[in-house]
């Protein structure tokens, strides 16, 4: 499903390109869940931006195929519209639109990028219903506000709930245990577990592997320093957070 | 000389009415507003004016007879495209048009329409123009102890005239009383047209009024829009300025609050593009204690457009505990769209609080991408963001059938479905 080969990603800024991606490789499989750990500014979250068409990174290396096409010529919504999603770790609120009419765009948006009709307003409804119990919303969501004066909880269970909506090939979570109590982690593993299938694959970037217990991952993938040092089934997981992130560091040096 | 005042000075023999040709004598010495004009620094009205519009009296207006009697079925249209509600006064190119409106029958209402001369004299151009040329307009008097549930709707509807046409509307609310009033600006045709209008309200004691503008004339319609209201103690009075498509379009609107626990509103919304103008000046006077005054005024500014905010606010020495909050907010689509916004307080009075801010801001990068991550193409993305910008204007619309048909409009105009 997705094939990542010896990507090499910068970052523009005032003090010019800094590489943040330095050759890193993965591969995800339909009906796969993959989780990628490491510590902060390693570039988990600079994946997740470059696979889903964030603006400004350059790609100066390697290659990025979703479904057999090339990844970096789509346009963020076409990525979206071919079946990629992003639960983002920071939500964006916007006050003035409804759940029910920002979901509505992004379902007819899509389908009409498969050269489908509006979907009728029952059926909408009906989806909308049917999801947000996976998430435990409560009714009154439908007319909130997107995000808006959420809680981090609320705003986590939403990501959730936009991808059980837009049912997307590969899902990528960005960090979307960081700030969430327990309850909220467990209907928010829940829902995805709910929602795993044979056909699609999620890519889960944690820095704990607190997640992990309630999404049991197929393999474990370490990321440092811009790649993948370390990959392995969930007991990695463990082994990581037995030991910290000191020994990835050390395993790093050794490898270079 | 300009056109315009050697036109007035053919015109003044034929006047009778004394303070009729006192205005007529008076606007012709004023002359026509120019941009070194502080009031008039940003607007440039004889840009309205080289258009071709004249001043025309009663007497010599040409009525399309046709358009009197004939088929109305674009103006039906119009109306039914706008109306919420079964009381529905219209004019036609400034003419008070039975057969198209429909008005309640209440003891302690009274509706006339007349051109309601005045008996000020004022320094103002387009006033002095406006008494000496109205050829029409409502006289609305709401008694005591009146509530009117429905919506009362006034519609100016424009086709055609090379007129400037003027109208002059008077609405005086009753104490206790209760009123909602919208006003809809229309011109259905390709050729210009240009409406200069005046309106007074007063709003008697713990009377509650909304009045709401909606300014939806299409890129060929000019406006000047000057409102005046008079607030008595403990009123409530309410006015949306929601300006959607137009040419030049410049709205005054002054509140005198004459009674003490009155509270006064202004919302407005401006949606520009190509070369659309508008130019919204405001005046609360606070002249008692006691009072309130809310403004939010925000403006989605593309194209070249040019949009013009100056809310002033007065506070009078005696106007002891005065609350005055003012916003403008601004979200420029373009490089070429231009925003003058000038908050203005004159505070006499120690003991009052007092905020104003004004903002101008573009589409948020991080806003646009979420929205594509989620399928949604740049341009529906761009849309409901803007629609967002807007929407906290939209929902202080209290009447829920209108607020509903311009949420409809405005995603018509930003090209989405909602």
């Amino acid at each position: 499903m997705l094939q990542i080969k010896n990507l090499h990603a910068s970052i523009s800024s005032d003090s010019g390109a800094k590489e943040i991606l330095k050759g890193l490789s993965l591969e995800v499989n339909a009906g796969e869940v993959h989780a990628i750990m490491g510590p902060n500014g390693t570039g988990k979250s600079t994946l997740a931006a470059v696979l889903t068409g964030k603006e400004g990174y350059d790609i100066t290396e390697g290659t990025v195929e979703f479904e057999g096409k090339n990844l970096m010529d789509l346009s963020p919504e076409e990525r979206a519209q071919q079946g990629l999603f992003l639960a983002f770790q920071y939500p964006v609120e916007i006050p003035g639109v409804s759940n029910a009419n920002f979901l509505k765009a992004a379902v007819n948006e899509i389908r009409k990028s498969k050269g489908m009709d509006n979907i009728p307003p029952n059926e909408f409804l009906k989806l909308m219903r049917e999801k947000m119990e996976l998430v435990e919303m409560s009714k009154d969501f439908i007319s909130r506000f997107v995000n808006h004066g959420y809680s981090g909880g609320e705003k986590k269970r939403n990501e959730i709930f936009q991808m059980a909506m837009l049912d997307p090939k590969l899902a990528i979570l960005d960090e979307t245990d960081s700030g969430l109590d327990i309850d909220a982690l467990r209907i928010v593993a829940n829902g995805v577990n709910k929602l795993r299938t044979k056909e699609n694959a999620f890519v889960v970037i944690t820095h704990y592997q607190r997640l992990l217990d309630y999404i049991i991952p197929d393999f474990v993938h370490v990321m440092y320093d811009g790649k993948i040092v370390k990959s392995g089934d969930k007991d990695l997981a463990l082994e990581l957070e037995e030991k910290g992130y000191d020994w990835i560091k050390e395993l790093s040096n050794v490898e270079i | 000389m300009s056109d315009l005042i050697s036109i007035l000075q053919e015109n003044l023999p034929k006047i009778q009415d004394e303070n009729q040709k006192a205005s007529l004598q008076n606007a012709i010495q004023l002359g026509v507003p120019s941009m070194k004009n502080e009031e008039w620094k940003y607007t440039y009205y004889n840009k309205i004016l080289q258009q071709g519009f004249k001043p025309v009296l009663v007497a010599d207006q040409h009525v399309n007879m046709f358009k009197m009697m004939g088929s109305l079925t674009v103006e039906k249209e119009f109306i039914d495209e706008y109306s919420v509600s079964e009381n529905r006064i219209v004019f036609v190119n400034g003419v008070f048009h039975s057969e198209l409106s429909s008005f309640i029958n209440h003891p302690q209402i009274n509706l006339w329409n007349t051109n309601n001369v005045s008996e000020n004299i004022t320094s103002d151009f387009l006033l002095e123009l406006n008494n000496a040329f109205a050829s029409d307009g409502i006289f609305l008097e709401i008694g005591d102890h009146v509530v009117v549930n429905d919506l009362i709707e006034i519609f100016y509807i424009h086709t055609k005239s090379s007129d400037i046409i003027q109208l002059k509307n008077k609405i005086i609310v009753g104490k206790n009383s209760q009123v909602k009033l919208a006003e809809y600006y229309i011109n259905y045709d390709e050729a210009p047209a240009y409406l200069n209008i005046v309106t007074e309200m007063q709003v008697a004691e713990n009377a509650h009024t909304e009045l709401y503008k909606i300014q939806d004339g299409g890129k060929v319609f000019n406006i000047t829009d000057n409102t005046f209201v008079k607030q008595d103690k403990s009123s409530v009075c309410t006015v949306n300025t929601i300006s959607l498509t137009g040419g030049i379009t410049r709205n005054i609107l002054q509140f005198d609050v004459n009674g003490e626990r009155a509270e006064t509103h202004m919302n407005g919304l401006y949606l520009l593009e190509n070369e659309e103008h508008v130019d919204n000046r405001t005046l609360v006077n606070h002249n008692v204690a006691n009072c309130e005054s809310n403004e939010l005024y925000k403006g989605i500014l593309g194209g070249k457009s040019t949009g013009v905010f100056n809310g002033k606010i007065v506070v009078k020495q005696a106007a002891q505990k005065t609350n005055a909050f003012q916003s403008n907010r601004n979200l420029l689509l373009s490089n070429d769209a231009n925003i003058y916004t000038k908050p203005q307080l004159e505070i006499f009075a120690d003991d009052v609080k007092c905020s104003h801010g004004a903002t101008s801001s573009q589409i948020e990068d991080s806003e646009l991408f979420y929205l594509q991550a989620r399928g949604i193409g740049k341009e529906v993305a761009r849309g409901l963001l803007v629609y967002a910008f807007a929407a906290e204007v939209v929902e202080n619309i209290k009447n829920e059938l209108l607020r509903n048909k311009l949420q409809e409009r405005i995603a018509e105009l930003l090209k989405i479905e909602l």
